[in-house]
C-alpha cells in the first residue's frame, strides 16, 4: 500500500502534473491574444466557472479511489436543483432550504452506496439505472420545464445569494467554496483514518476487510459525499443562473471522471490523490478556457480535451511503472 | 266524533297529502334534468405519433407535447411523443415501430435527408398518412415522400431575426462590413441550428459581416456561459450574438456580464423562450427574442393527421414565428406560465 502521508505532495505522479498544469499556464499566459488569459475578467470567470465541476470531481475523484463509479451525478443535480426552487415557490424559509436539499442529495447518494453494497451490484450499473431514475421523475414533476428562481426569492435575500454567487472582495465566493472543499477532503482522505480506509477499500477490498475495515461502510459514505457535493453545486448553480432546468448537470459524471483521471486517480481504485484531483478539475477548465482565448475553433476544443484526457491516461500508467520500478 | 269532523280531517289530509305529493314531484321533475345524450368527440378512437429527436427535458419539446395533448383533449384521440435523445437511430426505430402498429398518422421530425426517405416511403404504401413536423427535409416534398409538413420554417425565421438585428445595428450607426457576428449553438450540426444560421447569413452576408457558429459544448449552463464568455473576451471585435437554441440564448445576459460587455456595445438576440431569456430582454441584454411557438406545431400536427384521416385532406401547415421584446414580454410570460410558450 503506498505511504499516503508524503505521497500527495511529493509523489513522482502528482509533481507531474502540476508540471503540466504550470505549463498550460505559461502557455495560455503568453501565448493567447493580448494576454488575455491572465486578465482580472478572465480569471474571475475561471474563479467562478469552474469550482461547479470541480466540487464535484473532488467527491467523484474519492469514490473513484474507493473503486466505484456514479454515473448519476448530472441527474442529482438536477434533481436537487429542482427541489430546491421547488421549495422557494412554496415560500419554506430560504435559510434551511440547502440544509433540506444538502440532505435529498445525501439520500440519493446513500441509495445509491445501498444498491451497490448491499445488493452486490456493479456501481456501474447502479447509478446507470438510477441515473435515468432520477431524471425521469424530475421530468414527470416538472413536465419538462424550466423553474424561474428570482421572482420567487423574498426581498431581503440578497446575503443568500451573495453567499453562493456573490464576491468576497474581488474573489468569486464560488472558488471559495471550491477551497473549503478541496481541503475538507484533503484532510479527509489523507490526514483522517477514513482516507486509509478509502485508500485499502480501493487497493484490495478483502484485503481491507481482513484487516477490520468496513469497506460496505466506507463505500456508502463515499457516495453520500458525492450526492452532498452535488447537491451543493445544483444549489449554488441555482442561485447563480437563478432558475433550474431539467439538463442541468449533463455530462458532468463523464467530465468529473475525466478530470480525475487527469489528475492521477486510477480507474481500478486505490490510486489518487486530492491534489490530484484538484489539478485535474483546473486543468480541464483552463484548457477549455484558453483555447477559446486563443481562438481555436469551438468545435476543435472537445476533441483537444479528448485527446489530453487519454494522453493523461498513458502519462500517468507511465509514470505509474517508471516509480515501481525506482522502488 | 261527528262523521262531519271526520270526513273534514280525511279531505285536509287528502288536500296536504296531494301537495306534498306535488311539491316531491315538482322536486324530482327539477332535479331529474334530462341527461344530453353523449356526444362522441370527433376523433375518439383514433391514435397518434409523434416521433422526434428531442431529448427528455428538452423544453422546447415540452411545449411541443402540450400542444398535442391540449389537441387530443379537444378531439377525443390519444397520441404518444416518442424522444430519441439526439440520435437519428432509435428516432427511425420509434417511427417504424409506429407504422409496424399502424397508427392512425404518424408526424415525424425529418432530422435527416436520407434516413427517413425509405421508412416514410414504406409507411405510406402500407396505409399509414406520415407528416412531417417541426424539421422538413431539406427538398420538401421533392426529397421525401411525406404528405404534409407542420412547423417553423427555420431559414425564414433566420431572416426574420437577422433582418430585426441587423435593422437596430444600423440605427446605431454602425457600420456592418467591420462588424463580426457570432451564433452560439449547443450541438454543432443540429438541424435548427444550421438552418437558422442560413437565414441570419442571408441577410448579412449582403453587409459583408464576418460570422462564426460557437460550439457550447451542450446543454450544461455552466459550460455555455463559460465558452461565451471566453469568446466575447477573446473577440472584441463581436457586434452581434444571435443564440441559435434556447439554452444559449438564456446564457447570453450571464455571459455578457461576466465579460464585462455592455448592451450598448452588443446587439444581441435569440431563439426559442426560457425564463432566463425573458429576464434578460427586461434587463436589457436581450434586444429581441423568436418564440418559434412550437405548441402549435404539437397541436396542429394532430389537427391536420385527424383531418388527413378523417377526410384526407392534405396541407402544409407554417406556425410563423413571434419577435418578441419589452414592448409585448408580459404576453410572453403569461403564456410560459400556462405552459403554452
Amino acid at each position: 500500500m503506498h505511504n499516503r502521508r508524503t505521497l500527495p505532495f511529493f509523489s513522482y505522479r502528482v509533481s507531474t502534473i502540476l508540471l503540466v498544469f504550470i505549463a498550460f499556464i505559461l502557455f495560455f499566459s503568453i501565448f493567447s491574444p493580448e494576454q488575455r488569459f491572465l486578465s482580472s475578467r478572465n480569471l474571475a470567470i475561471l474563479a467562478k466557472l469552474s469550482p461547479d465541476l470541480g466540487i464535484v470531481t473532488l467527491a467523484v475523484g474519492m469514490l473513484m479511489i474507493c473503486g466505484e463509479f456514479d454515473l448519476s451525478i448530472g441527474s442529482i443535480i438536477s434533481y436537487t436543483a429542482y427541489t430546491f426552487v421547488f421549495l422557494v415557490q412554496m415560500g419554506v424559509n430560504l435559510f434551511i432550504i440547502p440544509f433540506i436539499v444538502l440532505c435529498v442529495g445525501v439520500l440519493l447518494g446513500l441509495l445509491n452506496g445501498l444498491i451497490t453494497v448491499k445488493g452486490k451490484i456493479p456501481s456501474f450499473i447502479t447509478t446507470l439505472g438510477t441515473m435515468m431514475l432520477w431524471r425521469g421523475i424530475l421530468l414527470g414533476q416538472s413536465g419538462g420545464y424550466p423553474q424561474p428562481l428570482r421572482r420567487y426569492l423574498p426581498a431581503e435575500s440578497s446575503s443568500f445569494v451573495d453567499a453562493f454567487s456573490g464576491t468576497i472582495g474581488p474573489v468569486p465566493v464560488q472558488i471559495v467554496w471550491f477551497t473549503i472543499f478541496g481541503l475538507i477532503l484533503l484532510m479527509l482522505l489523507h490526514l483522517h483514518k477514513f482516507g486509509n480506509w478509502v485508500f485499502a477499500t480501493g487497493n484490495n477490498k478483502e484485503g481491507a476487510r481482513a484487516m477490520g475495515i468496513n469497506t460496505d461502510m466506507t463505500k456508502i459514505i463515499c457516495f453520500a459525499i458525492v450526492g452532498l457535493l452535488s447537491a451543493f453545486v445544483a444549489t449554488s448553480q441555482t442561485v447563480r443562473i437563478g432558475e433550474s432546468y431539467p439538463l442541468q448537470g449533463q455530462f458532468y459524471e463523464l467530465k468529473a471522471i475525466a478530470a480525475s483521471v487527469v489528475g492521477g486517480t486510477s480507474l481500478f481504485g486505490g490510486i489518487g490523490s486530492m491534489p490530484g484531483i484538484i489539478l485535474g478539475a483546473l486543468i480541464i477548465q483552463i484548457l477549455e478556457n484558453g483555447l477559446v482565448l486563443m481562438g481555436v475553433p469551438a468545435i476543435g476544443v472537445q476533441a483537444f480535451i479528448g485527446a489530453v484526457t487519454i494522453s493523461f491516461v498513458i502519462l500517468n500508467l507511465y509514470a505509474e511503472r517508471r516509480r515501481i520500478k525506482i522502488a | 266524533m261527528s262523521e262531519e269532523k271526520v270526513g273534514r280531517r280525511g279531505y285536509v289530509k287528502t288536500a296536504a297529502a296531494g301537495i306534498i305529493g306535488l311539491g316531491v314531484g315538482a322536486g324530482i321533475g327539477w332535479a331529474a334534468k334530462p341527461v344530453p345524450p353523449k356526444v362522441a368527440k370527433p376523433a375518439e378512437g383514433m391514435y397518434f405519433r409523434l416521433c422526434t429527436q428531442g431529448e427528455a427535458g428538452d423544453v422546447f419539446f415540452s411545449v411541443v407535447e402540450r400542444g398535442m395533448k391540449d389537441a387530443c383533449e379537444e378531439l377525443g384521440c390519444g397520441a404518444d411523443f416518442d424522444l430519441s435523445g439526439g440520435d437519428i437511430s432509435p428516432q427511425v426505430k420509434a417511427l417504424e415501430a409506429a407504422i409496424a402498429m399502424k397508427a392512425d398518422g404518424i408526424a415525424v421530425v425529418i432530422t435527416d435527408d436520407h434516413a427517413f426517405d425509405k421508412p416514410i416511403e414504406d409507411g405510406i404504401k402500407a396505409g399509414v398518412n406520415i407528416i412531417a413536423f417541426d424539421t422538413d427535409d431539406s427538398e420538401g416534398a421533392e426529397g421525401n415522400a411525406r404528405l404534409a409538413w407542420v412547423g417553423q420554417d427555420f431559414r425564414a425565421a433566420g431572416r426574420m431575426v437577422g433582418r430585426r438585428v441587423a435593422d437596430l445595428a444600423l440605427e446605431r450607426g454602425w457600420d456592418l462590413s467591420r462588424a463580426h457576428l457570432v451564433m452560439p449553438v449547443e450541438v454543432p450540426g443540429i438541424p435548427y441550428g444550421e438552418l437558422r444560421a442560413l437565414g441570419i447569413r442571408d441577410v448579412f452576408e449582403k453587409y459583408g459581416t464576418t460570422s462564426e457558429i460557437l460550439d457550447c459544448g451542450g446543454a450544461d449552463l455552466t459550460v455555455i456561459e463559460s465558452r461565451e464568455s471566453s469568446y466575447l473576451l477573446a473577440h472584441p471585435e463581436t457586434k452581434i450574438m444571435i443564440g441559435l437554441g434556447s439554452v444559449v440564448t438564456g446564457r447570453i445576459m450571464d455571459s455578457m456580464k461576466a465579460a464585462g460587455v455592455s448592451p450598448e456595445d452588443l446587439i444581441t438576440s435569440g431563439f426559442d423562450v426560457t425564463p432566463s431569456s425573458l429576464e434578460a430582454i427586461k434587463a436589457g441584454y436581450l434586444q429581441t427574442l423568436v418564440d418559434a411557438q412550437q405548441y402549435l406545431e404539437g397541436y396542429y400536427a394532430i389537427s391536420v393527421l385527424y383531418l388527413m384521416k378523417k377526410y384526407n385532406f392534405r396541407t402544409n401547415v407554417d406556425t410563423g414565428a413571434f419577435l418578441i421584446d419589452k414592448s409585448n414580454i408580459g404576453m410572453f410570460e403569461e403564456g410560459m406560465e400556462k405552459g403554452v410558450r
